[in-house]
């Protein structure tokens, strides 16, 4: 590591973008937002209400972004941390403002790097991190009490992030960042009930949902994680409906467990996505907003206004963008950055350009944070909040989305949310989206430049990032070694703790902690939870658990 | 025997086809909607879904009678994958089975696949009609 790298990490949180510039670009001085002159009007403040009240329709807060800006993301991940960690660097020298870090398709599904069948995936579409070693690696010198680390990642994230910091000699409650512990969306999204059966699924956001807003307030939670959602196939309301559905469920169940909403709601933020309709994503954002409060509020009795105001981290659509003539995504990608943040957004992640292709090259990653800094600096959009807000069309359409979202969810809480799932309801009604938007394409009904219509001429192929393997080979040969060399029986005492107390029905995730800390991997974390409810310890059916999980 | 003309009119045998997808990959949307539209057409689609084995893939292959074997992939690890795949079914003997591709499959590689005896190659931008022609050209009589 450079010396230059450690400032980059260390001056962290001095890089988070200011709002330049408050009069237009004509140079009209602008207020903090716009409302009728009448603002008593019972209609107004029954479902508008002015920026930072309730219902937040027109934003979480008063000054929004003049207050304070969006985090300005761009997710990194491939290959070993060492591979990572320079990526990172990059993306912060280049103006990010956060770490954001997307793990590799085996850690995310808790599958140690040295399985028999998966070796040429280790890396290739994001970090491999299988031990809380590799997690220290990746952030050697990043304070964890002081700088937002993001994971795009569900339930391993918090305990093998909190081990890290405890192996640090630090306190959990001390413990910033923030992950997406939503497994049920996993199920959803083509791990199906093999990978994560609906009910541990569940169980296991329950459990570390509990356990980390009482140990460690200040980790967020991406919680529903409904871009997966969206993108597996839905429609704005549908992510309203479906996202409220994981939500209502989640709730009830913690609140059973002796919690209050107020305990859990304001560590919790919505992840959603932001499509190419440019009105109806501002309108989404706003009739999420008032759903997520009114849910709040009426249902749950919260108390605390900042369970009822609803933070959004927003990533753009990955699935709107179009792989011929690739340049043509930086115009869909400015349109629908630009819907994020008139949606008031709390932070924001562009697509870059040639996400289409595979993993983001250096090139396309820099013009995704210029363009979020083109968006802030000279089109406006962080100068004025809800600057839509009383359109006709705009308000209509929230309107419309959010009386759209309740018919659903009305729909899916009749047959039960956990059964909707798992007998395939829900599955069907996505496929059912994605097979109409198809036969719309091949009619023709629906035109998507490059896609169906407008193809460009021949064209070269487009560029695509790779990086050496070398670093990859070195951290599987590393891997293996730890396994060789850690205390044996500090390990195996310590998955069999949480074999007991998961099978005991008990919450698991202190005792997966500890596992970590005693330098078991995510697959030995993750299998020893599946012994515990009766399933297979490799999902895949190809190894067996490295221990006996005696009594 | 059947002629070409009676298979696309949908008179004979249908065309009998195996969708799925190998190594981690979940991104199953577009293999989901794909084996629905075939089925629309009239071609029998066998979907063995997410997460198979090259070794699982390669016996389905034999045991439901494919004529033809399409696999789905948004994982950098296609061309690994594939050629795991085909050296199988050459080991099983089930050689002659082809084998077409969907997802998101880099020009770069297209000889390679070809090389190694991938018969259709469905990237960004194929049509529903391109790959349901091409799938009814895999039936017995070709």
């Amino acid at each position: 590591m450079t010396d230059q790298s450690e400032n980059i990490f260390g001056n962290l949180e001095e890089l988070e973008v200011k709002l330049s510039r408050t009069k237009s670009w004509g140079g009209i001085e602008t207020e903090n937002s716009y409302g009728p002159a009448d603002t008593s009007d019972a209609d107004y403040a029954e479902k508008l209400g002015d920026p930072g009240t309730f219902p937040f329709t027109r934003g979480a807060y008063p000054k929004m972004y003049r207050s304070r800006m969006w985090t300005l993301r761009n997710i990194v991940g491939y290959g070993a941390p060492e591979d990572t960690r320079d990526g990172l660097e990059k993306v912060l020298a280049s103006g990010g403002t956060g770490i954001n870090i997307v793990v590799d398709p085996l850690t995310t599904q808790s599958i140690d790097p040295d399985h028999p069948s998966f070796g040429p995936e280790v890396g290739l579409e994001g970090c491999s991190l299988p031990t809380a070693n590799d997690i220290d690696r990746l952030l050697d010198g990043v304070d964890l009490s002081k700088i937002d680390t993001a994971w795009h990642w569900a339930a391993m994230a918090y305990p093998m992030v909190a081990a890290v910091h405890v192996k640090r000699g630090q306190p959990l409650e001390t413990l910033q960042g923030s992950s997406m512990p939503d497994m049920l969306q996993e199920t959803l999204s083509g791990w199906g009930e093999r990978l994560v059966p609906t009910v541990l699924g569940h169980k296991t956001t329950v459990d570390e949902i509990e356990y980390s807003v009482q140990n460690s307030p200040r980790w967020a939670l991406g919680m529903p994680q409904a871009y997966d959602l969206r993108e597996r196939g839905l429609t704005p309301a549908g992510e309203i409906a479906l996202g409220m559905a994981f939500i209502n469920k989640t709730l009830e169940d913690l609140v059973e467990r002796g919690l209050h909403v107020d305990q859990i709601a304001p560590s919790l933020a919505w992840v959603s996505t932001s499509d190419i309709d440019f009105f109806e994503e501002v309108a989404k954002f706003r009739a999420l907003r008032r759903f997520w409060a009114t849910t709040m509020k009426d249902r749950f009795g919260a108390q605390d206004v900042r369970s009822m105001r609803l933070r959004v981290a927003c990533h753009t659509s990955g699935k709107s963008l179009v792989y011929k003539q690739p340049l043509n995504n930086l115009t869909r990608t400015a349109i629908e950055g630009f819907a994020a943040l008139c949606g008031g957004v709390q932070s924001l992640e562009v697509c870059t350009f040639d996400e289409p292709v595979g993993v983001p090259t250096h090139e396309a990653r820099d013009l995704a944070i210029r363009q979020q800094q083109i968006l802030a600096n000279e089109v406006g959009a962080a100068r004025v909040a809800d600057p839509l807000g009383g359109s006709w069309y705009v308000e209509a359409l929230t309107d419309a989305v959010e009386t759209e979202a309740k018919a659903m969810l009305d729909q899916i809480e009749k047959i039960g949310l956990l059964k909707a799932i798992s007998d395939g309801t829900i599955e069907q009604m996505m496929d059912d989206h994605n097979l109409k938007i198809q036969r719309e394409l091949d009619d023709g009904e629906r035109i998507v430049v490059g896609g169906n219509r407008f193809m460009p001429e021949e064209e070269p192929a487009p560029q695509r990032f790779t990086f050496d393997r070398t670093n990859t080979e070195n951290h599987i040969r590393r891997f293996i070694a730890l396994k060789g060399s850690r205390d044996q029986d500090r390990w195996r005492d310590a998955l069999r703790t949480v074999h007991s107390v998961a099978k005991s029905g008990g919450n698991p995730i202190g005792p997966m902690i500890d596992a970590f800390v005693a330098d078991a991997s995510v697959g030995e974390v993750w299998g020893s939870i599946r012994v515990a409810h009766g399933l297979s310890y490799d999902p895949y059916d190809t190894l067996e658990a490295p221990l006996d999980y005696a009594d | 025997m059947q002629t070409e003309t009676e298979i696309q009119s949908g008179g004979g045998q249908p065309v009998r086809c195996l969708l799925g997808m190998l190594g981690t990959d979940v991104h199953s949307k577009g293999i989901r909607t794909i084996a629905q539209l075939l089925r629309d057409a009239g071609i029998e689609v066998i979907y063995l879904g997410e997460h198979n084995s090259v070794k699982g893939m390669a016996s389905a292959a034999v045991d439901e009678d494919a004529d033809l074997v399409g696999l789905s992939f948004s994982s950098a690890a296609y061309v690994t994958y594939t050629r795991q795949l085909v050296e199988e079914m050459k080991r099983i003997g089930a050689q002659d089975i082809p084998i077409m591709l969907g997802g998101i499959i880099h020009p770069d590689d297209h000889a390679e696949l070809r090389e190694m005896g991938v018969r259709g190659i469905f990237g960004a931008g194929s049509t529903t009609e391109e790959i349901v022609e091409f799938v009814r050209s895999m039936g017995r009589s070709q």
